[in-house]
C-alpha cells in the first residue's frame, strides 16, 4: 500500500457509522483517478493560484481577460486615427482643392469599420471571459470565444493587410502602373494611416494569442 | 471498527484509457478481511491488454470529425495551388509599344501579388505536410495534443493567407477602379488577362481562407469533445 503505483483501495464499511479513512488521496498528477476528493478546500491559497486543471484554466482565463483589455486599445486607436485623418493642402487651383480623407479610399473605410467592429467585439466579450474565470469547467463559453476570436482574426487581418497595401502604394507608388506616390504631398495623412496599420497588426497578434489560449483552456488535460 | 460485518473493498484501477497494464491493487494485503464472495459488490475496470484502442465505439464522433478535418484539408489544397499558379503565370504583354517602352504587366511589378504567390504556395505546402498528421488523428482519435498542434499551426497559416489575400484584393480593386483623389489610373482597361487572372486567384485564396476557418473551429470542437 505504500508504493505510488498501486491502485487506491477504498474500504467501505457496511455498518452504520463512519468508515475509517485509511485510503490515501490519489496523486494530483493523475486526473483519471475515479475518486475525486471533493471536500479538499484550498483555504488560504489565492483564487488564481490554485492547483490542478481548474486552477490552470482559471489562470489562462485571467490572461485571456488581460489580453482582451490590451487589444482594445490598438483597435480603437486605429479606427479613430484613420477616421480623423483629414488633410487639406495649402495649395489649391481654381477647380480643385487638394484634400485627402479616408473616405476617398474604400480600403480605409473598410479598415475603420473592421477595427470598430473588433473594438466593440472585445468589449462585449469581456463578460464571457469573466465567466470563464469564475467557472473553469464551462468549456462552452471558451468555445464560443474561440469561434468569435477566429472570425475577428480573419476580419482584422484582412482590413489591416488591405490598408497596408494601399499605404505601401501611397508611399512608394508603382512604376509599371504609373501610380504616383501621394505621400510626398500628404504628409500627415500618410503618417496617421501608417500608424493605424501598425496598431491594427499588433491587435492581430493579440487576437491570435487569444485563439491559442482558448484552445489550450478547452483541453481536458492541461497542456 | 466493527468486526461483525466485513468492510467491502473496492479495488480501483488507476488506468488512463489507452495506456498499458494497470497497476494491480495490493491483493488482500491491506484489506482487513477477504473481499466478499459476491463479485457484484466489487467494481472493477477491465484491464486493457491491447495498448492502442482502435475502432472503439465511443470514438465514433471524434473520428468522424477527424475525417472531416482530413477532407477539408484536401479541399483547401486545390484552390491554393490554383491561386499560386494563376498568379505566377499572369504575365501579359500588350501589342502596343512605343520606341522606349513596352507595356507589360507581371506579378513581379506588384509586391502584393508576389506576397499572394508566396503565401499561397506556403499554405499549400503546409496542407500537404499536415495531411499525415491529420490521418494519424483519424486512426487514433484520443490524441488531443496533435489536434491542438494542428490548431496552432492552422491559425498561423490562416493569418498569413488572409493577409496575403486581402493585400492582393486591395491592389486588384485599385487596378479595377483606380482612385480619383490620388490620380491612380485603373490599369485593367488595358491589361485584361492580367486582371482576370489575378482576380480569380484572389477569389480562390479567399475560398481557402474560409476552409481554414472551418478547420480551426472543427479542431476546437474535437478537442472539447474529448
Amino acid at each position: 500500500m505504500s508504493s505510488a503505483n498501486e491502485a487506491t483501495v477504498i474500504h467501505v464499511d457496511n455498518t452504520t457509522g463512519k468508515a475509517p479513512v485509511t485510503a490515501q488521496p490519489p496523486p494530483a498528477a493523475a486526473p483519471t483517478a475515479p475518486v475525486q476528493q471533493q471536500q479538499r478546500k484550498s483555504g488560504g491559497v489565492p483564487f488564481l493560484l490554485r492547483g490542478g486543471a481548474d486552477g490552470f484554466r482559471r489562470c489562462m482565463a485571467f490572461v485571456d481577460l488581460l489580453l482582451r483589455i490590451v487589444a482594445f486599445g490598438p483597435t480603437l486607436a486605429a479606427a479613430i486615427a484613420t477616421a480623423t485623418s483629414n488633410e487639406t493642402l495649402s495649395v489649391f487651383t481654381e477647380h480643385f482643392e487638394f484634400r485627402a480623407r479616408f473616405d476617398d479610399f474604400p480600403t480605409f473605410t473598410f479598415f475603420v469599420a473592421a477595427n470598430a467592429i473588433a473594438a466593440g467585439y472585445l468589449v462585449l466579450s469581456l463578460p464571457f471571459s469573466v465567466v470563464g474565470i469564475i467557472r473553469p469547467k464551462a468549456t462552452v463559453v471558451r468555445l464560443l470565444l474561440l469561434i468569435g476570436d477566429t472570425v475577428m482574426v480573419v476580419l482584422v487581418t484582412a482590413a489591416a493587410s488591405a490598408a497596408a497595401a494601399i499605404v505601401y502604394v501611397a508611399h512608394e507608388g508603382n512604376m509599371r502602373a504609373n501610380w504616383v506616390p501621394i505621400c510626398m504631398n500628404f504628409h500627415g495623412f500618410c503618417e496617421r494611416t501608417s500608424g493605424s496599420v501598425v496598431a491594427s497588426f499588433l491587435a492581430v497578434l493579440v487576437f491570435i494569442l487569444l485563439v491559442l489560449l482558448s484552445a489550450c483552456a478547452i483541453r481536458r488535460r492541461p497542456c | 471498527m466493527s468486526t461483525s460485518e466485513a468492510a467491502t473493498v473496492l479495488p480501483v484501477y488507476d488506468v488512463a484509457p489507452g495506456q498499458g497494464e494497470p497497476s494491480k491493487a495490493p491483493g488482500a494485503a491491506a484489506a482487513p478481511s477477504a473481499p466478499p464472495a459476491a463479485p457484484a459488490a466489487a467494481t472493477k475496470t477491465t484491464a486493457r491488454s491491447f495498448p492502442m484502442r482502435l475502432f472503439h465505439r465511443s470514438d465514433r464522433g471524434s473520428r468522424c470529425m477527424a475525417f472531416l478535418d482530413f477532407l477539408l484539408r484536401i479541399a483547401a489544397f486545390g484552390p491554393l495551388l490554383a491561386a499560386a499558379i494563376a498568379t505566377g503565370t499572369s504575365d501579359e504583354t500588350l501589342s502596343v509599344f512605343t520606341e522606349f517602352y513596352q507595356f507589360r504587366a507581371r506579378f513581379d511589378d506588384f509586391p502584393a501579388f508576389l506576397f499572394l504567390l508566396v503565401a499561397s504556395a506556403v499554405a499549400a505546402g503546409y496542407l500537404v505536410l499536415s495531411l499525415p498528421f491529420s490521418a494519424f488523428v483519424v486512426l487514433r482519435p484520443q490524441t488531443t495534443i496533435l489536434r491542438f498542434l494542428l490548431l496552432v499551426s492552422d491559425t498561423i497559416v490562416l493569418a498569413l493567407l488572409t493577409s496575403a489575400a486581402a493585400a492582393a484584393t486591395a491592389i486588384v480593386a485599385l487596378a479595377h477602379n483606380g482612385n480619383e483623389r490620388a490620380n491612380w489610373v485603373p490599369i485593367c482597361m488595358q491589361f485584361h488577362g492580367f486582371c482576370q487572372r489575378t482576380s480569380g486567384a484572389v477569389v480562390a485564396s479567399f475560398l481557402s481562407v474560409v476552409i481554414f476557418v472551418l478547420l480551426v473551429v472543427l479542431a476546437a470542437f474535437a478537442i472539447r469533445k474529448r
